[in-house]
């Protein structure tokens, strides 16, 4: 009797799936039809109003009223005419950077012409059905593309330096101090002041620009608050790029003459081994602690397990530049679709960019103190030079490390010591993030 | 706003500080756990780094080339 209820009901379910499967498709090709319109003749004057009406400069001249934008809501006539305009020059400033500057320019070029695209009329290129509207869903909007320059990042990383002297990840630690006083300073003035206002996650999502780390803003960017991505990760990505501008004076500000003159003993040789079973370690660090940063680190880990690992060559050579080519390709580009008038051009803009370089600073400025405060207790001594390596920004930050301790003894090779607390700032605004994350679970 | 924003974000830097400074310390102490098992029990021996061995002649013919440049600049 059992048994024949089961049957019965299973055969129940298998007929009652196979008519909502049936009848699903059904409705679907009539919807794709009614939208081509037919093709009625038309006078040759006609034609030619028609064409003038469907030219980019009639379109910025006269804005389409019912024009909606990229999230299908309606936007001002600014954001549709003077704005794209606007918009559209700062792509061209961006080229300025990358080119004449070179700042970043792998990442800001793309960036700068994929928002030169997205600020085109009429053509929606940055739309749902335009070609960086579905990169956009492609990769960024489900965090796909940042993951995946992690795996490049981790098999270009090098743990050796963090390996042969582990105290220094206490400088990355530190640095990540520029994520949390930042969010807790924009949080403030979203509450106490009429400047802006930011909730929560939107205020965790600028802060982790302090982290210095590109890939983990935007991954932190799209899961708490997309609507501001564009600007976070232009804002991530130029603070990058400026590291030698910012860093340094915030540097020498905190430190003595003496202090920068410190001479680090020279790294022990750290076996293969040991590289081989720290992506291991780490990860099961943050199996343990956080798992919610397992993507990140996951990512991470995997990249610098296969480089370290020595037998795939292959792998780890298309990790290293096949992979996170094409992907810096599509993110930059994805990113750029974000810049369109209607998002970027708003106050908000100007007060994430202006809360992202404090972030940045307070962040050098906590590795360099925390240097000091290590100089405090007795052992060997640090240059409190490297504690500003302690932001991500690899390897850009363990450079400006080691230029400015040039400047002050020019035998004094501060860069693979520098690396230690870099690598460590990668794995702490990992970390940092997957607690953001958690919380606001 | 009902509740204390501010608080909130204070709470968010204990415990994200906190995590993150927890995360790195456990972290250096696995790393010198690691080196010191890794060291006893399989020791590998460290790569000698072949030192650049000048024929002291050459050596000597360099020093007096560069001494002369030097004088001949100081001279001009």
């Amino acid at each position: 009797m059992k048994l024949f209820i089961v049957k019965f009901l299973t055969l129940f379910a298998i007929a009652f799936s196979t008519t909502a499967v049936a009848s699903a498709p059904a409705g679907h090709p009539e919807a794709d039809r009614s939208e081509v319109k037919p093709y009625v003749s038309k006078g040759l004057g006609e034609m030619v109003v028609g064409f003038v009406q469907s030219t980019g400069i009639y379109a910025l001249m006269n804005p389409d009223p019912d024009e909606l934008n990229n999230h299908g809501e309606p936007m001002s006539d600014f954001h549709k005419s003077w704005g794209r305009v606007v918009m559209i020059l700062i792509t061209f400033f961006l080229f300025w950077l990358a080119i004449a500057k070179g700042f970043e320019p792998l990442l800001l070029l793309p960036i700068g012409f994929g928002g030169l695209l997205a600020n085109i009329p009429v053509a929606g290129i940055a739309g749902p059905d335009g070609f960086l509207g579905i990169v956009y869903e492609m990769g960024l909007a489900n965090q796909l593309f940042p993951i995946i320059i992690f795996m490049g990042v981790g098999a270009m990383t090098d743990f050796g330096p963090l390996l042969s002297n582990p105290k220094t990840a206490l400088l990355g630690a530190a640095a990540q101090f520029g994520i949390f006083g930042t969010l807790i300073g924009a949080v403030a003035l979203s509450q106490y002041t009429d400047i802006f206002s930011f909730t929560l996650q939107q205020a965790s999502a600028i802060s982790i620009i302090g982290g210095a780390d590109g890939p983990t803003s935007i991954f932190i960017a799209s899961e708490l608050a997309p609507e501001l991505l564009g600007a976070i990760a232009v804002a991530s990505y130029s603070y990058m790029a400026m590291v030698p501008i910012i860093q340094p004076p915030i540097m020498r500000a905190l430190t003595t003459v003496e202090e920068r003159k410190i001479k680090m003993t020279t790294l022990r040789y750290v076996t293969r081994l040991e590289k081989l079973i720290f992506p291991i370690v780490v990860l099961t660090l943050s199996i343990l602690v956080l798992p919610e940063s397992t993507p990140l680190i996951g990512a991470f880990m995997f990249g610098n397990f296969l480089k370290e690992s020595g037998v795939v060559e292959r792998l780890n050579d298309t990790l290293q530049n096949a992979l996170i080519n094409i992907v810096t390709i599509f993110l930059g580009l994805a990113v750029g679709s974000k810049l369109s008038a209607d998002q970027f051009l708003v106050a908000d803009t100007l007060a994430i960019l202006a809360l992202g370089i404090i972030a940045f600073s307070a962040g050098t400025a906590a590795g360099v103190i925390m240097a000091k405060i290590m100089n405090m207790f007795p052992g060997t001594k640090v240059n409190p030079l490297i504690g500003s390596a302690g932001v991500s920004a690899v390897p850009m930050a363990a450079r400006v490390s080691n230029k400015v301790g040039m400047e002050y003894d020019r035998t004094n090779m501060l860069l693979m010591h520098a690396m230690g607390p870099n690598v460590a700032g990668v794995i702490g605004s990992a970390v940092a993030a997957g607690v953001l994350l958690s919380i606001f679970k | 706003m009902t509740e204390n924003l501010v608080a909130e974000s204070l709470k968010f830097m204990v415990l994200g500080m906190g995590t993150v400074f927890m995360f790195l310390i456990i972290m250096i102490i696995v790393m010198n756990l690691q080196a010191k098992i890794v060291h006893r029990f399989f020791p590998e021996p460290e790569p000698v780094e072949p030192t650049p061995t000048l024929d002291t002649s050459a050596q000597a013919k360099k020093v007096a080339a560069a001494t002369a440049a030097i004088m001949h600049h100081r001279n001009s």
